[in-house]
C-alpha cells in the first residue's frame, strides 16, 4: 500500500520538476582529472543514454565511454552474465531488478541515494527502484535508478482521425473501441503494433492498458512487485483480456504482427500505417521528426466516464553493478542526469520523457506542438489519480520471454484465449519465483 | 552410354533450376545491400541509385576491422594446435592401435554427437572458475576441445588406411615413435591435414553460440558471433544490414572459393572412412 | 597361434623370446603411444567431457548460478516433461528433422545421381560448387538472409504476387502454422548441397559395370536408382542422416537468429530453451536437464541410425 502512495506523488513530482526555476547544485565529481573509462551497457534504438554519455563527455572530458549495446531481449539475456563477470558494468540498463539484487549482483545504491541528495527528492522517483529483504519491490534498500520516468499511453495519426471524424481522444473505452470499429470500416489499419519475439510482444502494452481500463491497478501493481500471493489471474483482467482477445479477432492489429519488430512498427505507424499505436514517450522525438504536428497522445481512457485514466509508468531504470570498478562515477553520472540543465533538456528533446531529479530543477523547454507536451500533461492527471502502473513485463527476469510474448503471440495465432493467457502466465510467474 | 537427349536435358534443367534457387538468397542481400541506407527495400530489383557506399558505412558501423583481426586471432590460436594434438593422437590410435584404441576411439566418436547447446551451460561456468571467461581464450580454447572428435575421427580415417609395412621398415631402422610420426606419417599426411584444417578454420570463423556466451564485447567475437549483435544494432536499416551480412560471407567464400577442390575432396576422400 | 607350436626346447625359446620381445614392444609402444593421444585427450575431456559431466551434475540440482545449490532429485526432469513450453521443443526438433534431414538427404541422392548421369564434365563440378556454398558460410548468415526473404516484403512473398498467389504472401517467419517449415526451408537450403557431395562421391565409387550391364539392359533412370544407388549408398546416407539429424536436433543459431523461438513456442528447440533457461531465467538445474534429455535423445537416434547403415559391411 505503500507504493500507492508513492505512486499517488506523481503528479507532485510531475508538478514540480515543470515548475520550479533554475538553481540547482550539483556535487563534486568523484574523480579529477584521471581518465575514466566507464563500462556501460546500453538498450539499441534508444539514443537518450549514448547522448547523454556524450554530452557527459564533453563537460568532462577525462571521462570516457565504452559502450555496448543489444536488443532489449538479448539485453535482458546477457545481463545475469555481465553482472555477475569479471568485468563488471558501471552502467547497466535494467528493466528488472529483483533477482539480481537478492543474488548481490547490484550495487546498493543508498549510500549514493543520502550522499548525492537523491533522497531528498521527490519521493516517488526512488520508490519503484527499491527492493525489499523478502524480494518485494516497492520499499527496501535502493537498486536502480531512472534515467528519466515514462510515460505509455495511445498515439495516434491526427490526419487519419480526422478520416473517421474523431476529433478529440475518447473518454471511455467504449468511445475508444467506436473509433477503432469505425477505423476498421474505413479499411484503416486501427491499431499499429510489434511482436516479434525478438523484440519482445507489444501487445503486452494495450493489454495492460485495458487491465487498467476495467480494474484497479493496485493488484497489477502488486503482482509486478512480487507481493504474497499477488496473481495476474483476476476476474477484471481476464475481462480486459477478453476485449484484447476480440481486437484481435476483428483484425485491428496488423496480420503479421508476430513477425514485426519494434522498430518496425514505430517506423510503419510515421508512415501512416495504423491510426493508433500503444507506445511510450521515449518514442516522442521520432514521431515528431518523422510526423511533425500529425501526432497525438491520450492516455488509454477509463471504463466509466466517472473513473480516471491509467497508465504503465516507470523510471528508465539503470544499474550499477555490485563490482563495478568506477560506481562512484556511475552514480555522479545518474546525478548529474537529473540536474544539470543540458542533460535534462536532452532528456526532454531525446528522451521525450520526465526527467525527474530534483524538486528545484529547471524545467527544460519542449517545442510547441510537440507530442512530448501532450504526454507530460497526461502524465501529470495519471499521477494525480494515482493510477501509475509499472510494466507487466518487468515481474520477473523471464516473464516477458517466456510468459508474456510467447502467450500473445498464440492468442494472435488463434491458439490461446483470455482464460488460457492470464493462466498460462501465471503459471510461469509462480514457476519463477519458486526458483 | 545409352542416356537419351531428352533426359539429359531435362536433368540439365533440373540442375541449373536447382542452382539459381540457391544462389537467389545471395543476389537478393547483394541487390538489396545497394538500396539507400534505411529505406526499406523490395526483395527483388535493382535500385535506381546504387548504394555502394552501404558496404563501407557497414564496415565502419560493424568494426570490421577489429573484428576481422579478433577472427583472425581465434582461428591461429585454435586451428595449428587443434591439427598437431589431433593428428597425434590419430596416429596413435589409428596405426599404432596402442591398447584401449577401441575404447578411446568410441569416447571421441561420442563427442561427435553431442551439441554444443548441451554443454555451454557447463562451459560457461567452467571458465569462469578457470578464469578464462571473456579472455582471448575464452573461445580458442574450448573450440580445440570441441573440434578433437572430428578432427582425431578424421585424421584416424587417414591413419587407419595407411599400410603398417613402411612403418615396420623404419623400425627395422631403429626409427623411435615419434620419429615414424613426425618424419615418415605426418609428410605423407598433408593432404588430410591440410583439409582438416581449412574446415577447422571456416568452423571456427562460422562459431556463434560459444562466441555468444563467453565474449561479452561483441567486437571480440568471432565473424558469425558479431553478426548476431549487428542484427541486433541494424534489425531495421534492412540494405545496411545486408550489406553487413556479405561482408562478413566474404572471406568464407574466399576461402572456399580458393580452396574448393581441397574442401569438396576432402569429403569426397575422408568423411565416410570411419 | 604360437600355442599351436610342438615345443622342442630350441624352439619353444625362440618362440617365448620373440613373445616377450613383442610384448614388451607393444608396452613401450603403448605408453609412448598414450602420450600422442595424451594432448588431444586432455582439451576434449576438459572442454568437453567434463561439462557433460558437469551438465549431469547440474541437472539434480536446482541452483541459480550464484547461491547454494540444492539437490532436488529428478524434479528438473519432471519440470522439464510436464511443462508444455520445455517438452514441446523437443517435439520440435524432430519436426525439424524432417526438414534437415529427411528432405535433404532424398533430394540429394536424386540430385547425386542426376548429377552422375547428365552432367559429369564442367556442369557437374560447378553445381557441386554451387549446392556446396550455403553450408561454408555462417549459419546466423543464412538466417539473416532468410530472414529478410521471408519478411513481409521480401522476395518469396514478390515471387508469390508475381504469379498471382498475393493471398498467399505472409510473414512467414511470424506464422503459427508457417515458422517451423519455414526454418526447416533454411535448414534445407544449408545441408542439401553436403548431402548432395557426400552422396555423389559414394556413387563415384560404385563400380560402374554395375550401371553399365544395367544400362545394357536398358533400365532406366529410377531403376538404376533404386535397384543399384540405394542399396550401395548405405553407408554415405548413414553418415548424411546422422550429420543432418544431429544439426536438426541441435539447432539454435538459426532459429535465434530468426525466430527466438516464436510465435508462442512454434519454433522453440531445445538449445534455444536451455539458453533462455540457464542465462535469462538463472535456471541452472532445469537448463542443464534439459540438456542431458537433448544429448540422450541425440544418440538414442543416432545409435540405430549407424548400425542400420553398416548392418552388411562386416
Amino acid at each position: 500500500m505503500k507504493c500507492k502512495a508513492f505512486l499517488a506523488l506523481l503528479p507532485l513530482l510531475a508538478a514540480t520538476t515543470l515548475a520550479f526555476a533554475e538553481g540547482t547544485k550539483l556535487p563534486t565529481p568523484p574523480f579529477g582529472k584521471e581518465p575514466v573509462v566507464l563500462n556501460a551497457y546500453f538498450e539499441t534504438g534508444f539514443d537518450i543514454p549514448f547522448k547523454l554519455a556524450e554530452e557527459f563527455t564533453k563537460q568532462y572530458p577525462n571521462v570516457t565511454w565504452d559502450i555496448k549495446q543489444d536488443q532489449f531481449t538479448n539485453l535482458i539475456n546477457s545481463t545475469p552474465r555481465l553482472l555477475a563477470g569479471d568485468n563488471p558494468p558501471d552502467l547497466i540498463r535494467l528493466p528488472t531488478m529483483v533477482s539480481f539484487s537478492k543474488q548481490g549482483l547490484l550495487k546498493n545504491l543508498d549510500g549514493y541515494a543520502n550522499s548525492l541528495g537523491w533522497a531528498s527528492w521527490p519521493v516517488p522517483q526512488l520508490s519503484q527502484n527499491r527492493v525489499a529483504a523478502d524480494g518485494t519491490r516497492g520499499s527496501g534498500a535502493l537498486y536502480a535508478m531512472g534515467l528519466n520516468y515514462s510515460m505509455t499511453g495511445v498515439f495516434y495519426n491526427k490526419k487519419l482521425a480526422a478520416q473517421i471524424g474523431m476529433k478529440q481522444p475518447p473518454k471511455t473505452l467504449a468511445e475508444f473501441e467506436d473509433l477503432l470499429a469505425k477505423a476498421k470500416a474505413a479499411k484503416l489499419l486501427p491499431i499499429m503494433e510489434w511482436g516479434s519475439a525478438k523484440s519482445g510482444m507489444g501487445l503486452a502494452f494495450p493489454l495492460q492498458a485495458l487491465m487498467a481500463s476495467v480494474g484497479p491497478t493496485q493488484p497489477i501493481n502488486d503482482w509486478i512487485f512480487q507481493k504474497k500471493g499477488a496473481t495476474i489471474d483476476t476476474p477484471s483482467n481476464l475481462n480486459a483480456a477478453q476485449h484484447l482477445e476480440q481486437w484481435i479477432k476483428k483484425g485491428y492489429f496488423p496480420t503479421d504482427i508476430n513477425a514485426i519488430e519494434y522498430t518496425d512498427a514505430a517506423d510503419r505507424f510515421t508512415k501512416g500505417e495504423g491510426l493508433f499505436t500503444f507506445n511510450g514517450d521515449w518514442q516522442n522525438p521520432a514521431y515528431d521528426a518523422a510526423m511533425p504536428g500529425n501526432v497525438g497522445f491520450f492516455a488509454m481512457p477509463p471504463e466509466k466516464a466517472s473513473g480516471s485514466p491509467a497508465a504503465m509508468s516507470a523510471p528508465l531504470t539503470y544499474g550499477i553493478a555490485a563490482k563495478a570498478k568506477n560506481a562512484d562515477a556511475a552514480a555522479f553520472f545518474l546525478t548529474w542526469v537529473a540536474s544539470n540543465p543540458v542533460a535534462r533538456q536532452i532528456n526532454v528533446d531525446v528522451g521525450g520523457s520526465n526527467p525527474g531529479g530534483p524538486a528545484d530543477a529547471a524545467t527544460p523547454k519542449v517545442k510547441a506542438g510537440s507530442v512530448t507536451n501532450e504526454t507530460l500533461a497526461a502524465g501529470v492527471v495519471v499521477g494525480k489519480a494515482g493510477t501509475a502502473m509499472d510494466f507487466i513485463a518487468n515481474s520477473t527476469s523471464a516473464i516477458f520471454a517466456q510468459g508474456w510474448t510467447p502467450e500473445l503471440q498464440k492468442m494472435v495465432g488463434g491458439k490461446q484465449n483470455a482464460a488460457g493467457l492470464l493462466k498460462a502466465v501465471q503459471a510461469e510467474y509462480l514457476r519463477e519465483l519458486a526458483q | 552410354m545409352k542416356i537419351g537427349r531428352s533426359e539429359i536435358f531435362a536433368g540439365r534443367a533440373f540442375l541449373c533450376a536447382l542452382m539459381l534457387l540457391t544462389v537467389m538468397p545471395f543476389i537478393s542481400i547483394f541487390m538489396t545491400a545497394l538500396y539507400p541506407s534505411g529505406t526499406m527495400p523490395s526483395g527483388f530489383g535493382w535500385p535506381e541509385h546504387m548504394q555502394w557506399g552501404n558496404f563501407v558505412e557497414a564496415f565502419k558501423v560493424a568494426n570490421m576491422a577489429k573484428l576481422l583481426a579478433s577472427s583472425v586471432f581465434i582461428v591461429i590460436e585454435v586451428v595449428p594446435i587443434a591439427l598437431v594434438i589431433s593428428t597425434m593422437a590419430a596416429f596413435a590410435i589409428g596405426l599404432l592401435r596402442i591398447p584401449g584404441s577401441r575404447a578411446l576411439l568410441a569416447l571421441f566418436v561420442l563427442g561427435l554427437t553431442l551439441p554444443f547447446a548441451g554443454i555451454i551451460v557447463p562451459l560457461y561456468y567452467l571458465e569462469r572458475r578457470i578464469g578464462i571467461y571473456n579472455t582471448p581464450l575464452a573461445i580458442g580454447l574450448p573450440l580445440i576441445g570441441l573440434y578433437m572428435p572430428f578432427a582425431v575421427f578424421w585424421m584416424r580415417a587417414h591413419f587407419v588406411g595407411m599400410s603398417t609395412e613402411i612403418s615396420e621398415a623404419a623400425r627395422l631402422d631403429g626409427a623411435t615413435t615419434w620419429d615414424l610420426f613426425w618424419r615418415i606419417h605426418l609428410p605423407l599426411a598433408r593432404a588430410p591435414i591440410s583439409s582438416l584444417g581449412i574446415l577447422m578454420s571456416v568452423w571456427t570463423w562460422n562459431q556463434f553460440l560459444i562466441a555468444l556466451v563467453l565474449v561479452e564485447d561483441p567486437s571480440r567475437r568471432t565473424m558469425a558471433g558479431a553478426l548476431g549483435a549487428f542484427q541486433g544494432h541494424y534489425a531495421t536499416n534492412v540494405p545496411l544490414l545486408c550489406a553487413g551480412t556479405i561482408l562478413i560471407l566474404v572471406p568464407t567464400l574466399l576461402i572456399f572459393i580458393l580452396f574448393q577442390r581441397q574442401i569438396i575432396a576432402a569429403l569426397l576422400q575422408g568423411a565416410v572412412k570411419g | 597361434m604360437t600355442s599351436m607350436t610342438i615345443n622342442t626346447g630350441a624352439r619353444a625359446a625362440a618362440a617365448a623370446s620373440r613373445r616377450t620381445s613383442h610384448k614388451r614392444r607393444v608396452r613401450r609402444e603403448g605408453f609412448v603411444g598414450w602420450l600422442f593421444v595424451l594432448p588431444a585427450f586432455l582439451m576434449y575431456a576438459t572442454f568437453e567431457l567434463l561439462p557433460l559431466l558437469m551438465s549431469i551434475q547440474y541437472s539434480f540440482l536446482r541452483w541459480d548460478g550464484i547461491g547454494p545449490m540444492t539437490w532436488v532429485g529428478l524434479k528438473n526432469y519432471a519440470t522439464v516433461l510436464e511443462v508444455p513450453s520445455l517438452f514441446g521443443t523437443i517435439i520440435n526438433a524432430f519436426k525439424l528433422v524432417v526438414f534437415f534431414s529427411f528432405v535433404p538427404v532424398a533430394l540429394g541422392l536424386i540430385v547425386a545421381s542426376v548429377m552422375r548421369r547428365v552432367a559429369a564434365g564442367r556442369l557437374g563440378s560447378l553445381s557441386r560448387t554451387v549446392l556446396f556454398l550455403p553450408q561454408i558460410i555462417p549459419l546466423v548468415a543464412a538466417g539473416i538472409i532468410w530472414g529478410w526473404l521471408l519478411a513481409m516484403p521480401g522476395l518469396f512473398n514478390q515471387v508469390l504476387r508475381l504469379v498471382g498467389l498475393g493471398g498467399a504472401a505472409r510473414a512467414w517467419l511470424g506464422d503459427f502454422d508457417w515458422a517451423l517449415p519455414a526454418v526447416g526451408i533454411i535448414g534445407i537450403w544449408v545441408l542439401l548441397g553436403f548431402c548432395t557431395v557426400l552422396l555423389e562421391t559414394g556413387m563415384s565409387k560404385i563400380d560402374p559395370s554395375l550401371y553399365e550391364s544395367a544400362r545394357i539392359d536398358g533400365s532406366g533412370w529410377l531403376r538404376e536408382f533404386f535397384s543399384i544407388t540405394v542399396p550401395l549408398l548405405r553407408q554415405e546416407i548413414g553418415v548424411c542422416l546422422t550429420v543432418t539429424v544431429i544439426a536438426a536436433l541441435s539447432a539454435f543459431d538459426i532459429v535465434y537468429v530468426t525466430t527466438a523461438g516464436g510465435p508462442g513456442y512454434a519454433t522453440a528447440v531445445p538449445g534455444i530453451q536451455i539458453y533462455i533457461l540457464a542465462f535469462t531465467e538463472q535456471r541452472i538445474g532445469t537448463a542443464s536437464a534439459l540438456a542431458v534429455l537433448l544429448m540422450a535423445l541425440v544418440i538414442i537416434v543416432i545409435l540405430p541410425i549407424q548400425r542400420l547403415s553398416r548392418e552388411d559391411r562386416v
